[in-house]
This record gives C-alpha cells, sequence and structure tokens, in this order.
C-alpha cells in the first residue's frame, strides 16, 4: 500500500494571501509538527506568536515592530530593539512616531507613513513600502514593509536595509 | 478578611500553557508575574495575577503589550478605593480592599493598592482636607484591624516602635502602622509607643530592635527617649523609619540605620538587620558581604 505523506493545509487570509507564523519577539517560525497549544514561542518564549502574508513577515533576522489601530507600539523585535535602541517593555504603548518618522519627502501624502500602518492595521492594507528613520537621527534610513499582521488585527512593520 | 489563592510555578506555568522556566524569564524580563516566597523559598504567585496575565494574552500581540494589560486591570482596585473614599463611602471602601486582598497578598494590597490610594488623596485634596481626614482614619482603623487579625508572634523577636508621628492626619503616620502590620505578619512581636513615654515596657518587652519612626517629633526629645531606651536596654540596633532628613543608609554620628521608606522594605530591612546581629553575636554566619559595583565588600567585625 501506498504511504501518503501527511500534509499540513497552507493557511490563507481573506484575499487567499499565504500567511507564515512567527514570534513577535525573536521572528522565529514555530515548529510546523508542534502541536500550537500555547500563543507564546517556544522557542525564545518572550514574544506571541502571530501570523503575516507570506511577502510581508520578516525573513530571517530582519527587524521588526508591531503597531495597533491607535499607532502604538505592541511589540518590538529584538533585532529592532538593538537596531533602535530601545527595550520593548518602556517602547509598548507609546506612539510610533516617537521611533521611527517617514523618510521619503518626496511620498505622496496619501501615502503617508502613518496612513500605511492604519489601513494595515485595520486588515485591509495590501503589502506596501516606506522609507523611514529613526527618530532624533539622521541619515539613517530603511526601507520598511508593511502589511497587516495578528491576531488581534495590527500592522507589521519589517524594517529591510 | 484575608483570603488570597496562590499558584506554585508549575501551577502558575501550567494555567499559562507555558513552561516554569519561561515564567521565570518572565519575572526577569517584565518584572510580572511577581511572586511572593514561601517560608521554603519557593515562588508563590497570587492567581488574580496569573489569570489577568492569561486573559490579556488570549488578547495580545506581545508579552510587553499583555503584561501592561494584565497590570492595567489590577490598578482598577487603586482608581475604586481612591473613588470610594473620595465620596466618603466605607462600605465600598471595605469592598475594594477585599478585591484587592483576592488578588494579592497583605503587603501587596496595603503597599500597591491602600497606601498609593491615600497618596493620590494627598495630593489631589491636600493634607487638611475632608477627604483626605475620612481617609486617613479609615486606613488607620483599616491597618490596626488587619493588625489584631494577624497570627500570633511565632519569632522570639520583639520590636519597640518610638511612634514619632502626629497621629492620624500625618501621611507617615499610615506608613508606620503599614511597618507595625507587616512585622507583625512576620510573626514579631510588636509595641508601638509614643516617644514622650517608657516607664517598664523595656522591661516587660525585651525589645530585640527599636525603630524610631515618624518626623514630628523634634530630634531633641528623639534622642532623649532613645538615651532612655538604651539606658533601660543596653545596645540595641536601632534604627530609622520616615525620619526626615535622614537618607542613606545610616546616620553617620550615631550609626543608626536608616530603613527604606516604604514599609515592606523597611521590615525586610530590620528583620535582616536584628537577624544579622543574632548570627554575629553567636558566630553562626559570616561577616554581611555587601556588593558595590563589583568589588566586595566585608562589613568590619566589632
Amino acid at each position: 500500500m501506498r504511504r501518503l505523506r501527511a500534509v499540513r493545509p497552507v493557511e490563507v487570509d481573506e484575499r487567499g494571501l499565504e500567511l507564515v507564523s512567527f514570534c513577535g519577539h525573536c521572528g522565529v517560525a514555530p515548529a510546523q509538527d508542534a502541536v500550537q497549544q500555547s500563543r507564546v514561542c517556544g522557542h525564545c518564549g518572550l514574544g506571541l506568536v502571530l501570523q503575516a502574508p507570506a511577502d510581508v513577515a520578516p525573513r530571517g533576522d530582519e527587524p521588526f515592530l508591531v503597531i495597533d489601530s491607535t499607532l502604538s507600539v505592541c511589540a518590538v523585535s529584538a533585532q529592532a530593539e538593538e537596531l533602535l535602541g530601545v527595550d520593548e517593555t518602556e517602547a509598548v504603548n507609546q506612539h510610533v512616531a516617537d521611533f521611527l518618522l517617514p523618510a521619503d519627502a518626496n511620498a505622496p501624502c496619501a501615502d503617508n507613513l502613518l496612513v500605511l500602518l492604519v489601513e494595515a492595521a485595520s486588515g485591509s492594507g495590501a503589502p506596501r513600502t516606506a522609507i523611514v528613520r529613526p527618530r532624533q537621527e539622521f541619515g539613517v534610513r530603511f526601507r520598511a514593509r508593511i502589511g497587516p499582521c495578528g491576531p488581534p488585527h495590527a500592522a507589521l512593520l519589517v524594517l529591510t536595509s | 478578611m484575608f483570603s488570597m489563592r496562590t499558584l506554585k510555578t508549575s501551577e502558575a506555568a501550567a494555567l499559562l500553557n507555558v513552561s516554569p522556566n519561561t515564567l521565570r524569564a518572565w519575572e526577569r524580563r517584565f518584572g510580572y508575574p511577581k511572586p511572593q516566597r514561601s517560608a521554603g523559598r519557593h515562588r508563590l504567585y497570587t492567581h488574580g495575577e496569573v489569570a489577568a496575565l492569561r486573559d490579556a494574552l488570549q488578547q495580545g500581540l506581545s508579552i510587553s503589550s499583555a503584561v501592561s494589560r494584565a497590570r492595567e486591570a489590577l490598578s482598577t482596585d487603586t482608581h475604586t478605593l481612591v473613588g470610594a473614599l473620595a465620596s466618603f463611602e466605607l462600605d465600598r471602601a471595605d469592598s475594594a480592599m477585599e478585591a484587592a486582598l483576592a488578588l494579592r497578598s497583605v503587603e501587596r494590597s496595603v503597599e500597591e493598592v491602600l497606601l498609593p490610594s491615600l497618596d493620590e488623596l494627598g495630593q489631589r485634596h491636600g493634607i487638611d482636607s475632608a477627604p483626605w481626614a475620612f481617609a486617613a482614619r479609615w486606613a488607620d482603623s483599616w491597618l490596626r484591624r488587619a493588625q489584631r487579625l494577624a497570627p500570633p508572634p511565632v519569632r522570639p523577636l520583639a520590636i519597640l516602635v518610638g511612634d514619632a508621628t502626629r497621629n492620624e492626619p500625618d501621611p507617615d503616620a499610615l506608613a508606620v502602622r503599614a511597618f507595625e502590620l507587616f512585622c507583625g505578619r512576620s510573626g514579631a512581636r510588636v509595641m508601638a509607643l509614643p516617644v514622650a513615654g517608657l516607664s517598664d515596657v523595656v522591661e516587660s518587652l525585651s525589645p530585640d530592635a527599636v525603630v524610631i519612626a515618624g518626623s514630628h517629633v523634634p530630634d531633641d526629645d528623639v534622642a532623649l527617649w532613645a538615651y532612655r531606651v538604651r539606658t533601660a536596654a543596653g545596645p540595641l540596633p536601632m534604627a530609622l523609619f520616615r525620619r526626615a532628613h535622614h537618607h542613606g543608609a545610616m546616620v553617620r554620628t550615631t550609626g543608626t540605620r536608616v530603613l527604606a521608606d516604604t514599609p515592606f522594605g523597611a521590615h525586610r530591612q530590620l528583620l535582616a538587620i536584628v537577624d544579622d546581629r543574632r548570627g554575629d553575636r553567636f558566630g553562626e554566619v559570616a561577616p554581611a558581604v555587601t556588593r558595590v559595583g563589583d568589588v566586595e565588600v566585608r562589613e568590619a567585625q566589632a
């Protein structure tokens, strides 16, 4: 008898985009065969497992932040803590503009960073990119991938070089 | 009156669906949940804190935000107590403390709910206001009631508190009541007297330590009282609590220890001082070692 390989259904969002899971602190994807009984990351124990479309989710050790619809910071990855010199425990509940500002002077108004974040946090925005810089720091710019994540609905901002 | 459900590390970890190591990592990184220690130094988590975190984790985006939400949920007790006292409602104030006690130990309920609520009222209305007077009287009576319900003394330890406060309207007086309560609950025999009188109390109490608490009585009167205590009881560890103008670890001229400003911190320090002294006296322990930066400082033996 031919043995069938166990397959895992691909999770997709309402738009049919493939969703991937990752830890909101270390960014590591949970083990595929692990039974997800807890939302807490089994790898580092310091983050909750979130989902985001595959084209937005952090790859490797890309730093990222999670922001809610009120533009408050909800999570800062370990890499982003190091990059921005902030501690997640102090950054949580603060406005995202306390840490990152738009840095693309040519961007049209509709593409404003905060608008993109609110759209993404409502779960309706398609993945977008923006140029940002750390607050009170000039000459340092990052490309940011912005898209929805959750649960619950929030915006994921992944910093890329 | 003082019922609080506690959980062992394994039980709290199971409730949160994490490993005990993760729970300890959260304590280091987030300072929450904050366990007490059992007599055997094992962690004991309050069920309310753990349950609040479990609920927050279900809707959270990170452990930090869940911790923040859980803390917020617990701080509602303070808001309720402030509201009850500001509107002169005794029953509601009692209920707020009952609710606080369901989630915390007596010590933490006093330090995290009762005293901060009184502080807030004092700042909001001033300590010469009617709400403050009402709240201070209620708090004083609550603390005394809690003291009466404390278990009988089990430690061979007696503490004489020289009360130098102005009584109820004095914010320090409540901290001193709380200090007495915590010392009593840790098994010590505590006697508080105004610094004006002494009579035969030293002989009947045989104190192991003396604490002068509060700033209302002038230094000269306090010094006279302390001298009479020393004359009657011999050299005893003496400490200051909530005595204005005395900061740092020790009064340079007399060697009197200055205790922490919080009642819980002060009572822990005092117990440590007495234990150290007993150890020194019987040669049971090595000299105390204090870390200053990376350097270990050994206290000189008398």
